[in-house]
């Protein structure tokens, strides 16, 4: 009777679960893949983090709770895997280079991945305390204050490095 | 850019980011063609950035399956969980139940060691103390011949009579 009462809680305790991953799966997914840049890769560290959450559950029922929770870790994750793996692109590729204009939208998909790959390495040559803060901020639905609670600090720092990062790579690529 | 605008840089990007020109930048940028060249080439950058920045992020997207897999590894981490949770309680339970019959085996035979009485202890004492009687007061006549099997021929009457020559 116990031991039944035991399986239909885990039961529910799952449902539950499910909901909250079906809910977040994207943006952690997105976290992971803006720091690493490998779908693999980010697809490990989401279903790491998930199976993280899943273990704290019962502490972190509160969808907001949940939520920051996941982001954070996510984040950690990600960064923790990417130290292991620091890659650097090898190939020079002048920003001037593509393309015709400044505009992406006449680039072929090619050109467009060689420009992000690009980005991505001027992203990890910057400050830590900048880098953290593009790299979250650059996540479709996370606002400032989801990005200042993952790396702890208010707002409006976090808009601030937000629009110092953006100064430096804009000076970057010229 | 000219040398003389080097000190423009900043207001250059900072124009270029926000879309707002401040600290007279607007003055010089009719006079020099040079800066509103790089303010116009910025602009287009910032354009480029703000396209390619959210690919960073948002480049790839999770596989079809992944909610399915990962509320699949989920599952099997709590049957792991509470499969684990079994053998824990049952070492648990066999641990205590050694410990309590050690504990109460000790208890039971310190208080047997207590409970003697004084006069049963010092016959105890006593009966350690005793030794058996030496051989000499259990030696009885002609046991020799029990020390020694007589030869073929030989009798009995040889160690009799050894034993009343030495009488």
């Amino acid at each position: 009777m116990e031991n039944r009462n035991a399986r239909t809680e885990a039961e529910e305790c799952l449902a539950g679960y499910g909901e909250r991953v079906a809910e977040n799966q994207r943006r952690v997914f997105h976290i992971a893949y803006g720091i690493l840049g490998n779908r693999a890769d980010a697809e490990d560290v989401a279903q790491e983090t998930f199976l993280q959450a899943y273990r704290k559950y019962s502490s972190l029922r509160a969808a907001d709770k949940f939520r920051a929770w996941v982001n954070r870790i996510a984040f950690r994750l990600a960064l923790n895997r990417q130290r292991g793996m620091r890659r650097r692109l090898t190939r020079e590729t002048g920003w001037h280079a593509q393309g015709t204009g400044d505009s992406v939208d006449g680039m072929s998909d090619a050109e467009k991945g060689v420009l992000v790959e690009r980005l991505r390495n001027e992203i990890e040559e910057l400050p830590e305390k900048l880098r953290s803060v593009l790299q979250l901020s650059i996540v479709e639905d996370m606002d400032a204050a989801d990005v200042g609670v993952v790396l702890g600090i208010p707002a409006g720092t976090v808009r601030s490095r937000l629009h110092t990062a953006r100064k430096l790579l804009l000076e970057a690529m010229k | 850019m000219k040398n003389n605008c080097r000190k423009w840089k900043n207001e250059l990007l900072e124009a270029a980011l926000t879309g707002a020109t401040a600290g007279g930048l607007e003055e010089h940028l009719l006079t020099c063609a040079g800066c509103a060249e790089e303010l116009a080439e910025l602009r287009a950058k910032r354009e480029r950035l703000n396209a390619l920045l959210p690919l960073v992020a948002l480049g790839a997207e999770p596989a079809a399956g992944f909610g399915a897999r990962v509320m699949a590894a989920a599952e099997s981490a709590e049957e792991t969980r509470r499969g684990r949770a079994w053998r824990v309680w049952g070492w648990s339970g066999a641990i205590a139940v050694m410990a309590t019959t050690i504990v109460v085996g000790l208890a039971l035979q310190w208080r047997t060691v207590s409970t003697v009485p004084e006069s049963e202890l010092a016959g105890a004492k006593k009966l350690a103390k005793w030794r058996a009687p030496s051989d000499v007061l259990l030696e009885t006549p002609g046991r020799e011949i029990l020390w020694k099997t007589p030869k073929l021929g030989e009798s009995y009457l040889h160690v009799s009579e050894k034993s009343n020559e030495e009488e």
